[in-house]
């Protein structure tokens, strides 16, 4: 993609583009209708699009919330009973209510799986940063965001380090669904380990470079808040609000 | 005064069943190269990390007597406070990088911009610094997406811009090539030239006898020798700690065994050639 041509995505505030995804999140607690929840999924499908993202959105998505969704579908299905019962096997049995639980539920979670994982395909995590620290988040919380995000990727870098360790001393780790299972546990420790000894000399390094120290910070790119991002930002938040106290009204009546 | 003074200080780790450092007294003067040798689980690195105040600050645990930089306690001045004089560079380049900047400029801007530096100062600062580091092709590239030596320069670099008047660094170029490693240290010398106080801990023993104005061995947390390079690089009993010495320091031992009369045991190349490389001129004349 051409790097003048910026996507209107991209020109937004990281600010925006949160509170965007937080409503987004809220307003399924509120609706809890799975064809919103499908709305609100091909609408962020289309956001990454927009900003050139669009396969490699779907491609974290197919790898890392839909393997879970998949998951609580079928044991919720299973799991909840009701009076119309669809398929019966042995001791397994689906109803039909069973069935609405678990699509409303996991439909839910795609988006809110789905929202967290837009705000970083389409915010520069440095950016987000700046712009929290500029609206007056303190050094200390902002750090506490930042080292929950890096576990991720961090452990992603080092599965690849220790896949290829255990490779080399004959686990195998390529093939079928049933081998990389196999070879998912004799991974998982080192995994989890090098990552807390990795996150504590993360943390040294972030004090190295006074990331915490007591002094008002500078910042070479800072995005720039607009007009037009604090309208948005409204609207979103008013819409939020009507969808709130509609909802309210309505159980209330 | 000592820029560094370590007195009598003893520490165990909150999870080591024994103590870690007995009794080390250590002082490095400004502008001085310190090399800390001696073998793995030594102490070299705890030692390292009591001097940048990570003990007892960040691993807690026992301390018993003191560390002073500039003749302060490490006990008295915050983590953050000590990181402005105590610059610290460590073995994994891979953690070294903050994992906020986008791009190897911005790593290397993100401490100054913490600091508060100005903008353009910022600017000319880290221009610079990518010279000196010979990062210039890679300043617009992700500081994850290069290669291990160059993450471990741009590691460097990102503490040196800073300009803390201390630098230690603990085994900057064990996970590196002969290239990279000679990189890292035309950096450091470079750090000596412009008078920082350089403390660091390496095994390849050639290159500290090379670089260093002051050398101490460390075995089993006590410090058994301590002295001037040529000093302690050109004795044997060097051996007899865990520890090899330079290839010419044993080339000269070996050659004094044999009954060759060397004024002095080399240590350097340099000195070799002095030494041995005049010896057998003399014998030629002879
Ligand atoms: N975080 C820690 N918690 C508990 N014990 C530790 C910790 N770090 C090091 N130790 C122990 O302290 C002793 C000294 O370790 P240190 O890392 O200082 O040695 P070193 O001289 O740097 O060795 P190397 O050459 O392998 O780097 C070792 O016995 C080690 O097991
Ligand atoms: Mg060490």
């Amino acid at each position: 993609m051409n790097k003048s041509e910026k996507s209107y995505v991209s020109s937004l505030y990281p600010i925006t583009k949160l509170v965007f995804v937080a409503c987004l999140i809220v307003s399924v607690f509120f609706l809890y209708n799975y064809i919103y929840d499908l709305v609100c999924f091909a609408a962020m499908v289309a956001i990454a699009a927009s900003d050139g993202k669009g396969k490699a959105y779907i491609k974290t998505i197919l790898k890392t919330i839909f393997i879970l969704i998949v998951l609580i579908f079928l044991m919720q299905s299973f799991l909840h009973s009701g009076t119309h019962v669809l398929w019966h096997w042995g001791i397994l049995t689906i109803h039909k209510e069973g069935i609405w639980y678990a699509i409303n539920l996991s439909t839910t979670l795609l988006v809110i799986g789905g929202a967290i994982a837009l705000l970083f395909k389409i915010t520069e995590v440095e950016d987000l940063i700046h712009s929290l620290e500029n609206s007056g988040m303190s050094p200390r919380a902002t750090y506490v965001i930042l080292s929950t995000l890096q576990i991720i990727p961090q452990m992603k870098m080092k599965s690849a380090v220790i896949m290829d360790a255990q490779r080399s001393r004959g686990v195998e780790t390529e093939g079928n669904l049933m081998v990389r299972i196999k070879a998912f546990f004799p991974s998982l420790a080192p995994l989890v380990l090098s990552s807390i000894v990795g996150t504590e000399e993360r943390a040294i390094t972030l004090e190295a470079r006074a990331f915490t120290a007591n002094v008002k910070k500078t910042c070479l790119d800072m995005p720039q808040d607009s007009k037009h991002d604090k309208v948005l930002r409204i609207v979103l938040l008013v819409l939020l609000g009507i969808l709130i106290v509609g909802r309210i009204i309505l159980w209330i009546l | 005064m000592d820029i560094v003074e370590v007195r009598d200080l003893t520490y165990k780790y909150p999870t080591s069943s024994d103590q870690v450092l007995r009794g080390v007294s250590l002082r490095v003067k400004k502008g001085e190269f310190c090399s800390i040798i001696g073998p793995n689980g030594a102490g070299k690195t705890t030692l390292c990390n009591a001097i940048r105040g990570l003990v007892p600050h960040f691993y807690k645990g026992d301390m018993q007597g003191e560390v002073l930089i500039n003749g302060q306690s490490t006990m008295d001045v915050s983590l953050a406070d000590l990181a402005l004089s105590v610059g610290f560079v460590f073995q994994n380049p891979f953690t070294q990088i903050s994992g906020i900047a986008k791009t190897v400029f911005g790593e290397l801007a993100f401490g100054l911009e913490n600091l508060g530096v100005e903008p353009d100062e910022i600017r000319r600062r880290v221009s610079r610094m990518l010279e000196v580091a010979k990062l210039q092709d890679l300043a617009e590239r992700s500081p994850f997406e290069i290669s291990g030596g160059q993450q471990q320069r741009v590691a460097l670099a990102s503490i040196i811009i800073m300009e803390p008047e201390i630098l230690v660094i603990d085994e900057p170029t064990s996970q590196l090539d002969p290239q990279s490693t000679e990189e890292i240290f035309e950096i450091i010398q470079l750090m000596k030239m412009q008078g920082k106080t350089i403390i660091l801990v390496e095994h390849k023993i050639d290159l500290v006898a090379q670089y260093s104005d002051h050398v101490v061995l460390i075995e089993d947390g006590s410090i058994v020798m301590d002295g001037s390079t040529d000093e302690i690089l050109s004795d044997p009993a060097v051996l007899q700690h865990g520890t090899s010495l330079p290839q010419f320091a044993l080339l000269g031992i070996e050659m004094r065994k044999r009954g060759y009369r060397l004024d002095k045991i080399p240590i350097t190349e340099a000195q070799a050639v002095e030494q041995i490389g005049g010896y057998f001129t003399e014998k030629a004349v002879d």
